[in-house]
């Protein structure tokens, strides 16, 4: 480390590329403007009387069966409409189960995907055998499939709670279990301000999703649980990087007024938090193009989670770094 | 410069040594990118035990294990999972009904003697019984072929619900038939002895055709000497008269029979017995699978049944490995325009980085699924980040004048902290993913804490070793070969 600190000591840092503390109030502004956007969304798909929750829960959590089919057919796909699918569910007679009731099949959701190449559909939780039998009633309107290109998911609603509340936990373990190593490794200012930026992380990219689940009805499964909990690991991991550079600026050049060293230390870290964001999002864009529809939303959310978290680790924690420090003097 | 030859030559045994190991073990493959069925059951409370512990858990999961094994399913995998589920994973299985119908029985048989002078109101509640278990085999047959079922009598259907006391209020007339099968059971149990023999006495089972019919299927029992005295003093007691002889599974009737007068003396001995109760060879199959495996402790529920197609797993794997690769790909194109010599470097150390992950998952092993698949595209851009500060932490030593070695040494030391702290953040939520996640989760933080961990390694030791053992070559000692020279304050090394 001597190498370190004499060449840090001699070396001047390169003219300053984003003059951060003049533009703080810009950078609580718009990063205020969002968070308040994103809140607005959970509020309004909680008011939802179709979703009633800060977001539209997909089967993992609510239990049910999803059923996906590949069809084989070329030109024809077109022609199938989910309406006569619908129909024939509603019309069809299940083989019961012993000692269960026999699930309502009213108001079954069919969708068509790929333009009609798969067939999916949303139904009350099923038995395994009585899956087999819609897949069978369905058949001859919507048939041929293609054997071996088909998916049933049934879940039930006990799994769906504990599923969120594991994921709760893991959050909540996560966020603490990160706070601690900051609060080790820096000081309790800094794991506050990480901990700030990750809420506004997390809650943009929830809020993008709240906002989907009311307008296009998109749901969130159990991957969007994991894609939050990547994100929050991200978020730090590219805070803590500009929060070492912060440091080590107020260590080297302590004669210089901390908005001052906070800036050179962001100019300082510009192109790497900047590339490095970049390089996680091109896998992440080919995810999006080659991964296919059970990818497709996660890989959004987890870019989302990462242009959102270069921000916050460029702009909000450390302009929020400088009016902590002012405030404590 | 031998302490770098040193590591070099360790770096590329350890290379050679993952490759050769990922060519004789192949990567373990997940149910969504090999097809297969995955049903999840929960273990439920009951009687004594308001609460599941670790020790009926293991009760529960020995006698599935030996449900699952007697289905046959090749490489069946039977996990706990959390307190109080059980995960089966049966591979390329595409149809789970049987297996979710042996899972989730109790499968208590009992053997108990008629009660006296119920021999004719026993009689007629069996007929009753098969009439209405006929009936419903011959609509759920119409159903399957596609046709509309017969109608039924309905006057008789309302007669026999007086006579048992129903109100026939249930929805459609499916459901009044299975209320009066329901009905019919709980009376004939009333006419039972208590059980003077169980399942827990069995040996073995057994399945058979008839010989007088080998569409009709019966399952042989062989019981302990306990339960062959059992069963000796059972049947002696109720030879030669109407009384019948009942076998009941999970409190329902499935077979009864009369003993002969020449049993009076002695009872049935030898500690045989089969039960013929109209069983095809299906049903056979599955009730000899239950009776082997033993009654369950503790009632369990299938609570999650999953199936995927073959081919749906196969174009999965397709479509993850195009996104890993082209993503790779771009990566790789980044760093060498954006860092020239040491970005071609990093490129060697990411594909060591990726050869090693893999050898980890073989070593493990882990089980690939598609959001393991998505963590280790996600470790990547991770591992991506430790070089990227590196070759920035360096460009800057470049610019303030140091010489390339020395700017390569004070590079690396100082991006050690952040490196190690970044590192250390994402995997503290990779573990507590992983310790308190469940199934897809499970995948995803284990692929992703391997990536974070290795993606350590590389970046300090690989990345390290290549440049350094670069640098022993003068033609590739050039700072240009860094940073464009216009961004030199001064000509070194």
């Amino acid at each position: 480390m001597t190498e370190a600190s004499s060449s840090a000591t001699a070396g001047e840092v390169r003219s300053l590329r984003w003059s951060l503390s003049s533009m703080r109030r810009k950078v609580w502004l718009i990063s205020g403007l969002v968070v308040l956007i994103s809140l607005l969304g959970l509020l309004l798909s909680w008011l939802d009387p179709a979703i009633r929750a800060p977001l539209r829960p997909g089967l993992d959590f609510t239990g049910g069966t999803q059923i996906q089919l590949e069809r084989r057919c070329d030109d024809s796909c077109y022609e199938l409409k989910a309406i006569v699918v619908s129909d024939v569910i509603r019309a069809m007679e299940l083989p019961q189960q012993e000692g269960q009731p026999l699930p309502n099949l009213g108001a079954p959701r069919v969708q068509l995907l790929d333009g009609g190449q798969s067939l999916l559909l949303r139904l009350p939780t099923l038995s395994a055998a009585q899956g087999q039998a819609v897949i069978q009633a369905v058949e001859p309107v919507a048939g041929p499939f293609l054997s071996g290109g088909q998916s049933v998911d049934t879940i039930g609603p006990s799994l769906g709670k504990q599923l969120l509340r594991s994921s709760l936990i893991s959050l909540l373990v996560a966020f603490s279990g990160i706070a601690a190593y900051i609060s080790f490794r820096y000081d309790r200012r800094y794991a506050f301000l990480a901990l700030v930026a990750l809420a506004h992380d997390v809650a943009i990219v929830c809020g993008v999703f709240a906002w989907l689940g009311v307008v296009v009805h998109l749901e969130v499964d159990s991957l969007f649980a994991v894609s939050l909990l990547t994100i929050a690991g991200y978020s730090v991991n590219d805070t803590v990087v500009v929060f070492d550079r912060i440091r080590e600026r107020s260590k080297d050049a302590a004669d210089l007024p901390l908005p001052l060293q906070v800036d050179q230390a962001v100019s300082a870290t510009l192109t790497r938090t900047l590339y490095t964001s970049g390089t996680t999002l091109l896998p992440l864009l080919a995810l999006v193009i080659f991964g296919g529809a059970t990818l497709y939303w996660f890989a959004i959310a987890l870019a989302l989670g990462v242009v959102v978290g270069s921000w916050s680790s460029i702009a909000l924690a450390p302009s929020l770094l400088t009016l902590w420090y002012r405030s404590g003097d | 410069m031998a302490r770098y030859q040193g590591w070099f030559a360790l770096v590329l045994a350890l290379a050679i040594a993952a490759g050769m190991f990922l060519v004789r073990t192949p990567l373990e493959l997940g149910l969504d990118l090999r097809g297969g069925s995955q049903l999840t059951v929960e273990v439920k409370p009951a009687g004594e035990i308001t609460r599941v512990g670790s020790d009926e858990m293991e009760a529960v999961k020995a006698v599935l294990d030996r449900r699952v094994n007697g289905l046959g399913v090749a490489e069946s995998i039977l996990q706990t999972v959390g307190e109080s589920q059980l995960v089966l994973q049966l591979p390329g299985e595409q149809d789970p009904t049987a297996a979710a119908r042996v899972l989730g029985d109790t499968a208590l048989l009992e053997f108990r003697a008629q009660k006296p002078d119920t021999e004719a109101e026993f009689r007629s509640l069996r007929q009753v019984r098969s009439q209405v278990e006929a009936i419903l085999r011959l609509r759920a047959d119409q159903i399957r072929r596609g046709e509309t079922p017969a109608p039924l009598d309905l006057d008789q259907l309302k007669s026999t619900q007086e006579t048992l006391g129903l109100e026939g209020q249930a929805s459609s007339q499916e459901e009044q038939l299975r209320e009066l099968l329901k009905k019919v059971d709980a009376d004939l149990l009333t006419m039972l002895e208590p059980a003077s023999l169980t399942g827990k006495q069995l040996v073995t089972a057994g399945r058979q055709p008839l010989q007088n019919n080998p569409n009709s299927w019966e399952v042989t029992l062989n019981f302990d000497v306990e339960g062959a005295e059992a069963f000796a003093d059972l049947t002696k007691s109720i030879a030669g008269t109407d009384r019948l002889l009942a076998i009941t599974l999970d409190d329902q009737l499935i077979s009864a029979a009369s003993v002969g007068q020449q049993f009076k003396s002695a009872g049935i001995s030898g500690g045989a017995a089969t039960i013929s109760g109209n069983f095809s060879a299906e049903t056979a199959r599955e009730l000899e699978v239950k009776l082997r495996g033993g009654s369950l402790p503790l009632p369990v529920e299938v609570i999650e049944v999953r199936t995927i197609g073959p081919t749906l797993g196969a174009e999965n794997i397709r479509r993850s490995l195009v996104a890993a690769l082209s993503g790779l790909a771009l990566v790789a194109m980044f760093m060498v325009v954006a860092y020239r010599l040491p970005g071609a470097v990093a490129v060697m150390a990411l594909s060591l980085y990726a050869l090693f992950n893999l050898a980890v998952y073989a070593l493990i092993p882990v089980t690939l699924t598609l959001p393991g698949i998505a963590g280790f595209i996600l470790s990547i851009g991770m591992a991506v980040d430790a070089n990227v500060l590196i070759f920035e932490r360096i460009k800057d030593e470049l610019r303030r004048g140091n010489t390339l070695i020395r700017s390569i040494d004070t590079g690396f030391s100082e991006a050690f902290s952040s490196i190690v702290d970044g590192h250390l953040t994402t995997l503290i939520s990779c573990a507590a993913l992983f310790f308190l996640g469940t199934g897809l989760v499970k995948g995803f933080a284990a692929t992703l804490g391997i990536g974070v961990l290795l993606s350590l390694f590389t970046a300090l030791t690989c990345t390290r070793t290549l440049l350094r053992f670069l640098m022993g070559y003068a033609g590739l000692r050039r700072a240009s070969n860094f940073l464009p020279n216009r961004q030199l304050s001064s000509p070194t090394a």
